[in-house]
């Protein structure tokens, strides 16, 4: 079984708790090395990449997590300043690219404050924030509306769909939502793709 | 102030476990003696052998050194696993069975699933707490005589192999140095050991909060202060039970 | 056993790919500090205490055997001293920096793996092993023999102040130093050593390799202490028997 992702396409890939979705997404990320089968970035294959090189090419990905996975001893600030102070980006670019992306996600008023005081809601958006700010052409969203109430749901499906215009969306979800309107539908049951 | 509270609510810990003593739940008893008991097994018969070895070879060493002074060395190599097997095992075993105990009580409460029991009217103390103490003892005790023969054994075959000394002069030279106090007063400081590492750790597990951040960290801290413990007791009782079995 | 060399074996790539990330992002100072400071100074306390309460014990040990055998319990000294500098002081202060610090290491590390922040890391960019187990061994192979030093003096001056004030003998001839050689001490620098750089590595396998939920936090500080404190009774085995073979 292939499946093959074309840019710009927003893809929902769905199915049962533990039936891979995460995996999946990690695999595409190259976060996790597949244990049989191929990821291609174009014509390269993470796995037989220098850490460098990979290093390189994994900032076309940007991932919000299930568990968000934000830094509790950081601001939110500083959680999106994250992944453009580690390329080096210069100072004054990075804060001004950090802050229009927490202002996109509309977290500009909360900014200075640590994840632990956000809602869920709100730490999904840093999360959306930190995923794009490097300015990926793909983003990945592993199951976004986990533990969240249907308003702020739509809320986040929203802004998903906003800030991956011009981008390749893959989400992971248990079922499809109306909210997020997909181009196509993958599902996924123990581990086959249909 | 921190070492305060956590002191106070070990002695209810302590205090609640004799008060429980007469309704101890049987099933969970066993479950707890194989899992911190059996589970543990490999940890204290390696302890032993590495004990063991690691004697004989200082010991070697010594006859190099001292030459005459060598049966200076060899009492001395008595002490250290007299010594050394209650409080290396005691140390291990917080490692082993007080982290264990601390995580796995930290995640029944930050889960909440403590309030749970007492909402469906069980005492977690009976279920949770009693057999987890008496188990970590007899565990324990139990262990380090095991560590103790193993290391004895050992340093029995690598004196054979390593100093070309026969089994037969090493054991009675053995039995000539050690008499049946000294093993009493060994058994009983594991006793303690094993009683200070369930209700140190059984105290902080207790008291965990925040996730997984939190369950790691109760284990951690448990850890440490059944350590902390363990070298307190050890000094507390070597004097005691030197005088009460001392010859 | 294919465990135990499963475990032995990712310590190594670790170790290695450690040493690669440092050669190639350079190694944080500021967090070596940190890091530094977190393991010695919470240690030490640990450690000084101890090995306080450690050389009473021993030379109550040894008093009780000169009293049957010897007659001074200062003609032991030697002996004791020697074991005191050679096996014991590295061990115990081993076993309890392992305790305190691949507990804490496995815990913050396996809560780290569990919120999917390590990904994270790797995703802004950063190398997880640069970040947080560079700093960490760099720290404790130079804070573990500093952490053993304080472990001797502190039992040396236990040991003679008690066998001068309860034992009423010559305390500062139990611990006569020119009774140490050379490889004595060079037997426990190796030793600490070793141990130092074993116990951050296999702690961080340990919490690297946490997934799902709180439950397996809790089982990752639990291998990780077991593994670095059985580590270190292997590591001090064969240190020893190397020191013998060549004579030292």
């Amino acid at each position: 079984m292939t499946i093959e992702i074309n840019p710009g396409t927003k893809v929902v890939l769905w199915g049962a708790a533990a039936s891979g979705k995460t995996t999946l997404l990690k695999t595409l990320a190259g976060l996790i090395r597949p244990s049989s089968g191929h990821v291609r970035w174009g014509h390269h294959d993470p796995a037989a990449l220098t850490s460098s090189v990979r290093r390189e090419l994994q900032s076309n990905f940007g991932m919000v997590f299930q568990s968000d996975a934000l830094f509790d001893s950081m601001s939110v600030l500083e959680n999106v300043l994250l992944p453009l102070r580690k390329r080096r980006v210069p100072e004054d670019e990075a804060r001004a690219r950090a802050l229009e992306a927490i202002e996109r996600v509309g977290l500009t008023d909360a900014m200075l404050k640590r994840p632990e005081a956000l809602s869920g809601g709100m730490k999904k958006r840093c999360g959306v924030a930190r995923a794009i700010v490097s300015r990926p052409s793909v983003l990945l969203a592993d199951d976004p509306f986990a533990g969240l109430d249907p308003a702020t749901e739509k809320s986040i499906a929203e802004l998903l769909l906003e800030v991956s215009r011009g981008r390749t969306l893959i989400a992971a979800l248990p079922d499809p939502v109306d909210a997020l309107p997909a181009d196509r539908l993958v599902h996924l049951t123990q581990g086959e793709l249909t | 102030m921190q070492l305060l509270r956590l002191g106070g609510a070990i002695g209810l810990v302590l205090a609640r476990t004799v008060l429980h003593l007469p309704k101890l739940d049987r099933r969970e008893l066993g479950r707890s003696l194989f899992l911190f008991g059996y589970k543990s097994m490999p940890l204290a018969v390696g302890t032993g052998a590495l004990i063991g070895s690691t004697v004989v070879l200082q010991a070697g060493v010594y006859a190099n050194k001292f030459g005459t002074r060598q049966y200076t060395g060899w009492a001395a190599g008595y002490a250290l696993v007299w010594e050394f097997g209650p409080l290396l095992l005691g140390l291990m075993l917080a490692a082993r069975i007080g982290a264990r105990n601390a995580a796995e009580l930290a995640l029944l409460s930050v889960n909440g699933q403590i309030e749970g029991l007492r909402g469906i009217s069980l005492d977690p103390f009976r279920i949770l707490v009693v057999p987890r103490v008496l188990a970590s003892a007899i565990s324990v005790t139990a262990l380090s005589t095991v560590t103790f023969l193993v290391a004895i054994a050992w340093e029995g075959i690598s004196a054979y192999f390593t100093l070309s000394l026969p089994l037969r002069v090493f054991f009675n030279s053995f039995s000539e140095l050690l008499g049946v106090g000294d093993l009493a007063g060994g058994i009983l400081k594991s006793l303690a050991f094993g009683t200070a590492i369930a209700l140190v750790s059984t105290a902080v597990g207790l008291r965990a909060t925040g996730g997984a951040r939190g369950v790691g960290q109760a284990a951690a801290s448990a850890v440490v202060m059944s350590c902390g413990s363990i070298f307190a007791l050890d000094f507390l009782l070597t004097p005691v039970l030197m005088r009460v079995f001392g010859t | 056993m294919s465990e135990l060399l499963r475990v032995s074996g990712a310590t190594l790539v670790l170790f290695a790919r450690t040493l690669r990330s440092i050669r190639r992002e350079g190694l944080s100072f500021r967090q070596t500090l940190v890091q530094a400071y977190a393991l010695g100074a919470s240690s030490a306390l640990l450690v000084g205490m101890g090995m306080t309460f450690f050389g009473v014990v021993v030379t109550s040990i040894a008093y009780a055997q000169a009293r049957k055998y010897v007659g001074n319990v200062t003609i032991l000294g030697p002996a004791y001293f020697e074991l005191i500098v050679r096996e014991f002081a590295p061990m115990m202060t081993a076993l309890l920096a392992a305790s305190r610090s691949a507990a804490a290491t496995s815990a913050e590390l396996g809560a780290m793996s569990v919120n999917e922040q390590i990904e994270a890391l790797e995703l802004s960019a950063a190398d997880p092993i640069a970040e947080l187990v560079a700093p960490r061994l760099v720290a404790s192979v130079l804070s573990m023999p500093a952490l053993s030093v304080i472990g001797i003096a502190t039992a040396s001056i236990s040991a003679a102040l008690s066998v001068t004030y309860l034992f009423h003998a010559d305390g500062w001839s139990f611990v006569d130093p020119r009774f140490i050689e050379r490889g004595d001490v060079l037997c426990s620098f190796v030793k600490s050593v070793l141990c130092g750089a074993f116990i951050p590595l296999i702690a961080s396998v340990r919490g690297f390799a946490a997934r799902g939920g709180a439950a397996s936090v809790g089982d990752a500080v639990t291998l990780g202490v077991v593994g670095a404190c059985m580590g270190c009774l292997v590591i001090d085995f064969l240190v020893a028997a190397t020191f013998l073979v060549i004579g030292l």
